[in-house]
């Protein structure tokens, strides 16, 4: 049987009960747009119920009620996720389940629980977003629940608010130093163990692992971050930053894939020369996907991933979180002949060959001796018959290249690539396509570049003898006359793609952009600093402290000794405070110095009453205020009342008590006169 | 009973145990950093179980801020730890007995806690065994007195052996306290007995003690406050209503009459009874405003009159035959 009377001081007050929906509110608010109108509903109605019981109290459920509302937000998330343990039915039966409590708050026991649960929420949270304004945010409830905490345990003061937000502050400022210490020296796990129903099918825009018509202009229109690079040596020039992605093999005509291509191939990638070298490191957005993007050539790779034969860099596992990684590619290079199966996979065409394609190219082939020189012609011909770059081309049917080539004639990268790769293979030059990143935008504030979606590009490698794969890519090769900037800036509206130098002048959108590059660098920091903070960073941090060697356990044995120091650097704080007199002591010190330099000095074995029994005698025109003095100090400094009047009204008298010294009575001699007497009343005083 | 003797025993071993705050020479116990004990409270385990999913939860799934927010509440945790410590530490605590009781009254204890800090201490509770006073803060710089009450179960000298000073500042998560060594007394008088034979009158008839209803016809001899067994037909309500408290009008037929409460004369063999029943006597001879004395083996108090002493005879009672200095006067309380 439950105990129905609970103590007085454990029930908890209206205001802490407020406090803490309140709070619970602000901690499940920004979960609501992942949560199911249903679940928000019925959270929602839970609410109404907890306020509205704070004014009625008989609104509040009884418990055959109480447990009935619980079964039904239990069917409620089972019905609206199917389980209530994945990452959104579990975070939904929370939520709920905490929400329940509210309307049980018996004893402050109760309240402490919610609150301590709400830091469970807030980490919850943290699987769905880890945005640096969410942080913040819950950062900030989190303290709310800490101060609540302190203040369910304190006692109703005057400026209560404010006394619990002290301590807290106090509590949160020296927690500070340590919780950054475990942060960086606390061993982490390198891989999971265990998994558990958290939902991966996010959206993740990106590129797609094949080439279609109309499919990078969906990039092109997004200006959502791809990767970061952080150069460092100067950065290369803006036309050889060609972020190479994914190698397209085969074709059907309408559709480029990266084919059969053995990615695990016995064949290493190899360049036969190379120069100009290039470290760099990138911070690469979640894809989901496994590939990694590197500059065109990579020469290493970094930990935990393959390079194929073709260059592309693949990771082990799809990329979930941001991933951090350095390679090294040379800006000029030259690849190694490929082997005869790879040669063969490059020339094949697809069935929607046109007559007219290839008396195109054989026309060409007339004109020109070698491969190099077609490949030439190829590119001379994109760029002296009408070939405009648009982001708006007309749609193409079932033969897309015919119809590209011969008429619409409008189009961007991944039509000129595409094409252009067909017409090769249809003149007998192995061509493969390639797909990445083009450019990126310097971000000067945080010294690295910004490579978005809408930097999406599309280009072609052709294989030429003695010079192995070459990049070409046609599209730069339109005349700059005939791009069409203002399909790009209808698209792309203004100021979003560096590709068209659009730009705006002018100074405040020059402030927009300056403050939107500000914005990513606090983002770049936040992400590379406390998001991606990895065991492999642990360890290199160690190896700089020359403790690689040791380990994980150097690390834990570093994180000991830190804490241990940390806490005693906060000890010390706490010690160093000065302890002051007692206030009544204080205030009879001044008494007594005030009587010394009047001439009449307490000797050091007398008591306040004999001291004042003495000055009386001595002085008769201070008796009153000396009798008046010792009235208030001595019941209150040796009876059982509290002293916080009394010394404020020592102090008011002292105020007034200025004797003056006079000369004509011989103090010492009267001081000394009465000997016995002070010793039996200081006796009697104690 | 053997088992609540062997629980007694545990008790009183483990009281040897732990370290407790030694009283200063001046009745003022500091509370040093060696003598404080900590442990989590229930939440405080319930903070620290939910710490623990959250930890193991963000390494698993490699969440960093998952962990950064663990390692804040944890390290809050930590911090709040050292801060229940720190709010006894350098406490100056003195302990004084109450006004003496009567045995099955509750013995009041006060307690004044002096914080020589800048800061204020916050929710501090002192008591002993299971009572306990309400938590108080004492602001900083500043001194405050709290009482508590113990069951007064026995006459003599009741002895605080030691008190207990608590925390939970500044969460809940952890309660800090320490014994401290008081040498605190209260003095419990033994309990009255309901009803008492009257004792024998010095002249040598004995006479009904009870208050006499021929009172209100003697001579008023004065007024005095209010004591405990005064009849309330004595009490001035005049002088009530006009708010001077309770006052006892007295009146002067019953002096000059003495009488003497003597252990002798009792026949019940329970030492303990006898006293009560002696008590009683006192108390009745002290309201009937007689001249008395008491006679208890080896002890003489003379016959006098008032309430200083009937103190005096109640505390000859409270000590007889007291396992602790019988002979000795008690303090002045």
């Amino acid at each position: 049987m439950r105990k129905t009377s609970i103590n007085l001081l454990e029930r908890p007050e209206t205001g802490q009960i407020l406090a803490l929906s309140l709070l619970l509110m602000a901690a499940l608010l920004p979960l609501t747009p992942f949560l199911k109108g249903q679940v928000v509903g019925f959270l929602l109605l839970l609410f109404g119920v907890r306020i509205a019981a704070l004014k009625w109290s008989a609104a509040l459920p009884a418990p055959w009620l109480r447990l009935l509302l619980t079964l039904a937000g239990i069917a409620n998330c089972l019905h609206a996720y199917q389980s209530l343990t994945g990452q959104y039915g579990g975070t939904a039966l929370l939520a709920t389940m905490l929400v329940l409590k509210l309307l049980e708050l018996n004893s402050k026991r109760d309240l402490r629980l919610v609150a301590i649960l709400i830091g469970f929420l807030t980490v919850v949270q943290f699987l769905f977003d880890q945005s640096l304004p969410l942080v913040l945010y819950l950062g900030a409830v989190v303290l709310g629940a800490l101060t609540l905490l302190v203040d369910l345990n304190g006692q109703p003061q005057a400026p209560r608010l404010r006394s619990a937000l002290r301590v807290t502050t106090r509590l949160a400022l020296q927690a500070l130093p340590l919780t950054l210490v475990l942060f960086v020296l606390f061993p982490r796990l390198s891989s999971p163990i265990w998994t558990l129903g958290i939902d991966s099918d996010q959206g993740l825009t990106g590129m797609s692992d094949s080439m279609e018509p109309g499919q990078i202009i969906e990039l092109v229109l997004n200006t959502e971050l791809a990767f970061r690079v952080r150069f460092d040596a100067p950065p290369p020039k803006a036309d050889q930053l060609y972020w190479r992605g994914l190698v397209l093999w085969e074709t059907d005509g309408r559709r480029w894939t990266p084919g059969r291509f053995p990615t695990q191939s016995t064949a290493s990638a190899r360049l036969q020369t190379s120069s100009d070298p290039i470290d760099y490191e990138i911070l690469l957005e979640p894809t989901k996907q496994k590939w990694l993007f590197a500059l065109d050539m990579p020469i290493n790779k970094p930990d935990k991933s393959i390079l194929t034969p073709d260059f592309r860099l693949l990771a082990r596992q799809p990329i979930t979180s941001a991933k951090r990684y350095r390679v090294t590619s040379a800006l000029s290079y030259r690849t190694e002949e490929t082997d005869p199966r790879l040669r063969e996979l490059a020339l094949r065409l697809p069935d929607n060959i046109t007559p007219r394609m290839r008396t195109l190219v054989s026309n060409w082939q007339i004109q020109t001796a070698g491969d190099w020189e077609l490949v030439q012609r190829g590119l001379a011909f994109f760029n002296r018959e009408e070939f405009r770059y648009t982001l708006l081309p007309p749609r193409l049917g079932a033969n897309p290249a015919d119809e590209f080539l011969f008429e619409t004639r409008s189009g961007y990268c991944e039509h000129y690539a595409g094409s252009f790769a067909l017409l090769m293979r249809i003149g007998g030059v192995p061509s493969r396509v390639v797909l990445g990143y083009l450019g990126g935008e310097v971000n000067r504030i945080g010294g690295y570049h910004m490579v978005l979606q809408s930097n999406a590009h599309a280009w072609v490698e052709v294989l030429i003898d003695g010079r192995g794969w070459v990049r070409v890519d046609p599209t730069a090769a339109v005349d700059p006359a005939r791009v069409d900037h203002r399909s790009a800036s209808r698209v792309l509206g203004t100021g979003n793609s560096v590709r068209f130098d659009l730009d705006p002048a002018g100074p405040i959108a020059g402030l927009v952009k300056q403050m939107r590059l500000l914005a990513d660098t606090i983002d770049a920091t936040w992400q590379s600093w406390v998001l991606d903070f990895s065991a492999a960073d642990q360890l290199a941090l160690l190896d700089r402290l020359g403790l690689g060697p040791f380990g994980e356990y150097g690390l834990a044995a570093l994180m000991v000794l830190t804490v241990s120091l940390t806490l005693a650097l906060i000890l010390l704080t706490l010690m160093r405070e000065r302890t002051s007199l007692d206030p009544l002591e204080t205030q009879y010190a001044r008494f007594c110095q005030r009587l010394a330099q009047a001439g009449l000095p307490r000797l050091h074995n007398e008591g306040p009453n004999a001291f004042g029994r003495r000055v009386c005698v001595a002085r008769p025109d201070l008796a009153l205020a000396v009798g008046q003095f010792l009235a208030i100090y001595v019941p209150a400094r040796f009876g059982p009342y509290q002293s916080h009047t009394s010394a404020a009204q020592l102090a008011r008298q002292l105020r007034r008590f200025r004797p003056r010294r006079r000369p004509s009575v011989p103090s010492h001699r009267l001081g000394a006169a009465t000997p016995a007497k002070r010793s039996r009343s200081k006796s009697s005083g104690r | 009973m053997t088992k609540r003797r062997a629980e007694r025993f545990a008790r009183r071993w483990l009281r040897g145990l732990l370290r407790r705050v030694p009283c200063g020479r001046d009745g003022i116990a500091r509370v040093g950093a060696r003598e404080i004990y900590i442990l989590p409270t229930r939440t405080g385990f319930l903070f620290g179980t939910v710490l623990m999913v959250m930890l193991l939860g963000s390494l698993n799934y490699q969440n960093n801020l998952g962990l950064l927010f663990t390692f804040f509440l944890a390290s809050v945790g930590v911090v709040a730890m050292h801060h229940a410590w720190f709010n006894l530490l350098g406490i100056l605590v003195q302990v004084r007995g109450g006004p003496p009781v009567f045995a099955g009254e509750t013995a009041s204890y006060e307690v004044t806690l002096r914080n020589s800090r800048r800061h204020p201490r916050h929710d501090l509770r002192v008591g002993a065994e299971r009572e306990f006073a309400r938590p108080v803060s004492v602001p900083a710089d500043d001194q405050l007195a709290v009482s508590f009450g113990l069951p007064a179960r026995q006459r003599g000298l009741q002895r605080l052996e030691e008190l207990r000073v608590e925390t939970r500042h500044p969460m809940h998560l952890f309660r800090a306290w320490c014994h401290v060594a008081t040498d605190a007394e209260t003095l419990v008088f033994p309990h009255p007995a309901r009803h008492a034979p009257a004792p024998e009158y010095a002249a040598g008839n004995p006479q009904r003690l009870h208050p006499s209803h021929k009172k209100g016809t003697e001579d008023y001899m004065g007024s005095r406050s209010y004591r405990r067994g005064d009849s309330p037909r004595h009490i001035d309500w005049k002088a009530f209503a006009r708010e001077r408290g309770l006052v006892v009008k007295e009146y002067g037929s019953e002096r000059g009459r003495e009488v003497w409460i003597d252990w002798s004369q009792l026949g019940v063999p329970d030492p303990e009874i006898r006293l009560g029943i002696l008590t009683r006597q006192v108390l009745d001879a002290s309201d009937a405003k007689v001249r008395f004395g008491l006679r208890l083996p080896g002890v003489v108090e003379g016959l006098a009159q008032g309430a200083a002493h009937t103190q005096r005879c109640l505390t000859r009672l409270a000590l007889f035959e007291h396992a602790q200095d019988v002979n000795q006067p008690p303090r002045a309380t």
